[in-house]
């Protein structure tokens, strides 16, 4: 078993630093306006051109990142700093990225994220093995399924994971645990803990990472939000933060335990978030996810617009 | 060779402009005179191409021609430019092409299938590469499905109007392994009409006719329809791809149309193709000042056509945005994932992907 020395670095503190000094508003990577006028050499003439955005992530990001850190008390009441104020982003795939994905997601327990699942998803659906070749990421559009789909899933079982008055007497530091581990829970129910590894790898890959953190960061956000954290203060950047690495960490314990039910899973996620809440939201490598340097993670998120 | 005859007659010149660089600009300026003259603006009153009608206006570079004038200019280019295009293209886009084309069928990862599945319920993949060329395309996805992924059934069929670049082609074909090129099959077609094709007649041909261009120049006459002797069925092919050669068609929407038909559900569109790199305005202001002054001008060096390349330039000019073009290949009847493109450096070039989705 794979133990990992899991207190409080002292690189903590100086992360948390790093954390709250960007919690102030960034300026967000110039966006090319709607349309802009330009002299085109070919015609002699001057034309509109039309930016289109094509990161559909982008969009997904863009959307929160609207508020000044210390909003005023007006303010305050009338925006919160996630999901609740926001219609759902549209979703990410589309119908025919639907159709290949869901039934390639049921090879995956026994040919993880592969080409292979990806063709014999598509024999399924009545398809060729071409198919799944108009997929932009290949099988790394597996591994957004899933971590889709999985997230999704949390805001269906609330009564499930929260007991039937959906958790209304619970502290909301206990229903962050029972979510996050509802979604740990979610990867052996779809199979793919084995896989997880391998999965890793690819999200590692450079053109990957932004979507892959991005993701995590909303399944943060998710959680949160389903667990009816309120706070509109710079902390919740912070506690978003460190549920992401949290998370994240606990997934890559996931991957080599052998107990049974998981319960080393649960116990290693639940002393790191009683730890995180003693040190008031101690964050350790987000990056720990999909083994890279957290400093690079943090840069990349930042490139991509989101406030950590 | 007539390329290098060419070369060999510009090269003095060329080397004069290095030695001489006072003289530079007044060669570079000799060749830069016949600026591109704007065309009427066709978005004023945009024709429906839905009928293919040989009268109709369409374009040829920036001028307007009727589309049978089209594609009888856009076959005498494509005449006098085979034996140097691959030349050419190396030089048009600084090599990026290889890579371009490289990634275009890595992507499609042709010949795939699962280890697990002991034979191919599916039965043996056929690819039909349209505006195939001299073969660039057809023999990399060869390579792929029959090499990298150990699949020697699969079949390529390399189509094209002109029989000059098929010709081309299949005499580079004779330099691959023989599995290879017993995988091939040669067709000419006009990709907007799938459903007349003959095989291949090699060029030149004593018995074919030959037509005259306004000068009187022998240009190879590309492919006849009332000569046709076959056709491709419907759903008969898994993979139809088309690089470099859309943009010449005078009517995007019927090939796009003829695509959807001869894909099998679950068939696959693929298109490379110069793009917009509108995202960068430097990047894109830069590369069109390159590629008008300076695509021409190596084409007059190098191919000794100039108005070829010119054609070549402004063709990529017109064609449309890769939103326009996605939205283009969804009216077909093609679904698309993501966005439905991706854009190759900057956006100088763009593969654009659909599949035929099951009939329901
Ligand atoms: C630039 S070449 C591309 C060749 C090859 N695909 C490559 O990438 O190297 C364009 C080709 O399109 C062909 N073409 C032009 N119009 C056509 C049409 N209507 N139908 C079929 N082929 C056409 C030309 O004959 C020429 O061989």
């Amino acid at each position: 078993m794979v133990t990992r020395p899991i207190s409080c670095s002292a690189g903590a503190a100086a992360t948390r630093r790093m954390l709250l000094r960007h919690s102030r508003p960034i300026n967000l990577p110039k966006r090319a306006t709607a349309s802009s006028p330009m002299y085109s050499p070919s015609t002699g003439t001057v034309r509109t051109i039309t930016s289109s955005t094509s990161q559909s992530n982008n969009c997904v990001t863009t959307q929160r990142l609207r508020l000044p850190i210390q909003p005023s008390p007006i303010a305050r009441s009338a925006r919160t700093y996630h999901s609740y104020d926001h219609p759902p982003p549209p979703g990410p795939f589309t119908p025919a990225e639907a159709s290949l994905l869901s039934t390639a997601y049921a090879h995956v327990p026994s040919h993880g994220f592969t080409p292979e699942a990806l063709a014999l998803g598509a024999r399924d659906a009545g398809l060729l093995y071409i198919s799944p070749s108009i997929l932009p990421d290949g099988s790394f559009s597996l591994i957004r399924w899933h971590l889709h789909v999985q997230r999704t899933l949390l805001k269906g079982k609330l009564v499930e994971i929260l007991g039937s008055g959906g958790g209304e007497r619970m502290r909301v530091e206990d229903k962050v645990e029972a979510l996050a581990w509802a979604r740990l829970l979610g990867n052996e129910t779809a199979g793919v803990v084995r896989r997880w590894q391998e999965a890793l790898a690819i999200m590692a890959q450079p053109s990957y990472i932004p979507a892959s953190l991005a993701e995590l960061a909303s399944l943060a956000d998710e959680i949160l939000y389903l667990a009816g954290d309120v706070s509109v203060d710079p902390s919740w950047y912070t506690k978003r933060a460190s549920l992401s690495a949290i998370y994240a960490a606990a997934e890559l314990f996931q991957t080599t335990d052998q107990s049974p039910g998981f319960r080393e899973t649960r116990a290693f996620l639940r002393r790191r978030l009683d730890e995180a809440a003693q040190a008031g939201g101690a964050v350790r490598s987000v990056g720990e996810w999909i083994g890279f340097n957290a400093g690079a993670a943090v840069n990349v998120l930042r490139s991509k617009g989101l406030r950590i | 060779m007539a390329t290098r005859t060419a070369l060999r007659r510009a090269l003095p010149s060329i080397r004069s402009a290095i030695t001489h660089p006072e003289q530079q600009s007044r060669f570079l300026r000799s060749f830069s005179t016949t600026a591109p003259c704007p065309a009427p603006n066709p978005s004023s009153s945009t024709p429906d191409y839905a009928i293919p009608d040989p009268s109709r206006p369409t374009h040829f570079g920036f001028e307007t021609v009727t589309e049978a004038e089209k594609r009888e200019r856009v076959a005498g280019v494509f005449t006098s430019v085979a034996e140097s295009y691959d030349r050419m293209n190396d030089l048009m886009s600084f090599g990026w092409h290889r890579v371009w084309k490289d990634h275009f069928v890595a992507s499609l990862n042709p010949g795939f299938s699962p280890l697990t599945s002991t034979s191919d319920p599916l039965g043996p993949q056929h690819i039909l590469d349209i505006a195939g060329g001299t073969g660039d395309i057809a023999f990399r996805l060869l390579h792929t499905a029959h090499v990298l992924n150990r699949n020697p059934s699969v079949r390529v069929t390399i189509s094209d109007i002109n029989r000059a670049m098929l010709t081309v082609g299949k005499q580079r074909s004779t330099l691959l392994p023989a599995p290879q090129q017993a995988a091939l099959s040669f067709v000419e077609a006009n990709a907007e009409n799938l459903s007349l094709t003959r095989p291949l007649h090699p060029y030149p041909s004593a018995a074919e006719p030959t037509t005259h261009d306004n000068q009187g120049n022998q240009e190879q006459a590309f492919f006849d329809p009332s000569t046709a002797t076959s056709s491709i069925p419907d759903s008969s092919v898994d993979l139809y791809t088309v690089a470099f050669g859309i943009r010449n068609f005078s009517n995007i929407p019927a090939a796009l149309r003829e695509a959807h038909r001869v894909l099998k559900p679950g068939g696959v569109f693929a298109c490379l193709e110069f793009s917009k790199a509108n995202k960068h305005p430097l990047f894109n202001a830069v590369y069109k000042e390159w590629s008008f002054r300076a695509i021409p001008l190596i084409g007059q060096l190098v191919a000794a056509d100039r108005d070829s390349y010119q054609y070549l330039v402004e063709s990529i000019e017109r064609f449309p945005s890769q939103a326009e073009f996605r939205d283009m290949i969804v009216d077909a009847g093609f679904v698309v994932a993501g966005e439905g493109y991706e854009n190759l450096t900057g956006g100088v070039a763009a593969i654009h992907k659909g599949m035929k989705p099951r009939a329901e």
